[in-house]
């Protein structure tokens, strides 16, 4: 990344002076990709959002656009544009006059003006919609047209806050496909802002993991997924066994209550730390089924079936465990009876506690 | 029940105009009920009587200024207080709601004594500094209450978009919020043009309001010319009235149809 298009150096955000909502965040963001901040509410990402648009000023720390501090620029003049969760269009103006309104303040000709709407309203699939009101649209249209805004100037940056957040789950999914097409046809950099892993998992070229104010890890997400650097982590994205304990040497791991865990080679020893196994690498050891590395016997305390796959809640050793086969091979899967449990040594991630 | 009960207390509220608007088209001397007989002649008399005239004139103007002046003041007044927060905003929203705590007769007296000692009584200034003064709590609740209604997202989407504040303002912000401006400005000159008890205080002679004038012609001559001046105010807010809810409904009929 010898050339980075956006750089957060050292950004440190606080409204009252004592606590850091945003306790020093740095990263680069290369020209084109499509990176998104994960995180719960309150971790940041939203005030970091803000003071990249100019919303918001930092307390202190940098923000290079193209090489250049863009903390004089005020929000009017820094060409990044931003799609709101409310959508945020304007009541009083049509699809048309909402996606013309950043060409008409760069005071374009008005043919060039028209031709630029029209295409915009092309990319989102909006066609026939210009002469419409915002509340004559439905929620995934006005939110087509508040992308459309907010690329139609071609900014040289895309925030996206929670775009999607106020959807329902099918149109969500939807709208998850158009953005990535907009952004593979525009190749314009997007920062996508969201709490839901989903989406981070299934859009991003990166996703950076926000927790209290800081960035916890940045990575492709199957690296995030795979490889977790923290505890929150783990459990942020997607679904994990945590067991604790100690690595006394390369490749053992000695965990609370349920003892010796064989674990990669290449995992690091010392100190106190917490082993992370995906439900889905849990196996049912039937008869017949291959052995694997680590294998207990567990007592199911719960089930609970989500139609394709099984989540499969017990205890071993007093351990909580959780497992999510496929519904198929989880069929004889009974409360209270216990069964043969075991995954492989590369399946087991750690991280300190 | 409940509609005959809430049909009779229609019936009450409105059953002054049915003494008074028959009485505007009678023809006897003096203010009488029944009416003897019917004509147009008061409507005449007021219509060409300088001395009902330029009362109207007055009250026109005097509430058109003071509607301005009051949404001079209480428009950066409201978004100081919805937006900001600051050393002494509870004092300030006690000093903009003072007036309408204080009995009008306090008032009055007073403006009296105080535009007196500047020589404004019984001008057009001196009502209108003193309506503007009455006329800021209402106004400023009415604005205060849509801007707190108001998505400030939109704000910053315009800026996003490369609005500099001031278009912002006049291109989105005012835009938006327009109904509680109109609405607000339209309290502000009712307000201004419904004030008695203080235009009869400082109003005089010269800048004498509606109605002051009507007062005055009540306790000296009775003049059914009153009940001329009543009945045209009646239609005047009837109408404005029934504008305002078709308008609503309308719009409501509109939101249902998109559904």
């Amino acid at each position: 990344m010898s050339n980075p298009h956006l750089s957060l150096i050292d950004l440190v955000k606080s409204y009252d002076g004592r606590t850091n909502a945003v306790d020093g965040v740095s990263l680069d963001v290369r020209k084109g990709e499509f990176l998104t901040f994960l995180g719960p509410s309150g971790s940041g990402k939203t005030t970091t959002l803000m003071m990249i648009a100019g919303f918001e000023s930092p307390t202190s720390g940098r923000i290079l656009l193209n090489g250049r501090d863009i903390a004089p620029v005020p929000p009017f003049d820094r060409n990044i544009g931003m799609v709101f969760q409310n959508y945020a269009l304007f009541p009083h103006m049509s699809a048309a006059d909402n996606i013309a309104f950043p060409l008409k303040m760069r005071k374009l000709a008005r043919a060039e003006i028209a031709r630029r709407v029209d295409e915009a309203l092309a990319l989102v699939n909006l066609d026939n919609f210009g002469a419409k009101l915002p509340r004559e649209m439905s929620g995934g249209q006005q939110q087509r047209v508040a992308l459309a805004r907010a690329i139609v100037f071609e900014p040289d940056v895309l925030l996206l806050d929670e775009p999607l957040g106020a959807l329902d789950k099918n149109l969500r999914e939807h709208m998850q496909m158009e953005i990535k097409r907009i952004h593979r046809e525009t190749g314009m950099t997007m920062i996508y802002v969201t709490h839901d892993q989903t989406e981070a998992m299934t859009m991003s070229d990166r996703v950076a993991v926000f927790n209290k104010g800081v960035i916890e890890q940045i990575a492709p997400p199957l690296d995030v997924y795979a490889r977790p650097v923290s505890r929150f982590v783990g459990a942020f994205i997607g679904d994990n066994n945590f067991f604790s304990g100690r690595c006394e040497k390369a490749g053992l791991f000695a965990a609370d209550g349920l003892g010796p865990i064989k674990v990669a080679a290449g995992e690091q020893p010392g100190g106190n730390l917490v082993l992370l196994v995906r439900p889905e690498a849990v196996r049912l050891l039937g008869e017949g089924a291959p052995a694997t590395d680590n294998a207990f016997t567990m007592t199911v305390d719960g089930v609970v079936h989500y139609g394709d796959s099984v989540l499969i809640m017990g205890t071993a050793n007093g351990v909580p465990v959780r497992l999510r086969p496929s519904s198929v091979a989880a069929a004889h899967v009974r409360e209270g009876e216990s069964y043969r449990i075991g995954w492989d040594a590369a399946n087991g991630h750690l991280v300190h506690a | 029940m409940v509609r005959l009960a809430a049909f009779a207390v229609a019936l009450f509220i409105v059953a002054p105009m049915f003494i008074v608007v028959p009485m505007s088209f009678s023809t006897a001397i003096s203010l009488e009920f029944p009416p003897p007989a019917y004509w147009l002649g008061y409507y005449r008399n007021y219509f060409t009587d300088p001395n009902w005239l330029r009362p109207t004139f007055n009250s026109v103007i005097i509430a058109a200024a003071s509607a301005m002046i009051t949404m001079a003041i209480i428009t950066p007044a409201a978004f100081a207080m919805v937006r900001s927060r600051f050393r002494g905003k509870a004092l300030v929203n006690l000093l903009l709601m003072l007036p309408m705590a204080a009995p009008s007769i306090v008032l009055a007296l007073a403006y009296y004594y105080f535009l007196g000692g500047m020589r404004l009584t019984q001008t057009h200034l001196g009502v209108i500094l003193a309506h503007v003064a009455l006329s800021v709590p209402i106004s400023f609740l009415v604005l205060a209450a849509s801007l707190k209604g108001f998505d400030r997202n939109l704000e910053r989407a315009a800026m996003n978009l490369g609005a500099t504040p001031l278009k912002t303002f006049f291109l989105v912000t005012f835009p938006v919020l327009r109904p509680g401006f109109i609405v607000s400005a339209f309290f502000a000159f009712i307000h201004s043009f419904d004030e008695t008890v203080v235009s009869l205080f400082i109003s005089g002679r010269d800048a004498a309001t509606l109605p002051r004038k009507m007062f005055d012609s009540v306790r000296m001559d009775a003049d059914p010319v009153i009940a001329v001046v009543s009945t045209l105010l009646f239609s005047l807010v009837f109408c404005g009235t029934v504008v305002i809810a078709v308008a609503n409904h309308r719009r409501r009929q509109a939101r249902i149809s998109r559904g």
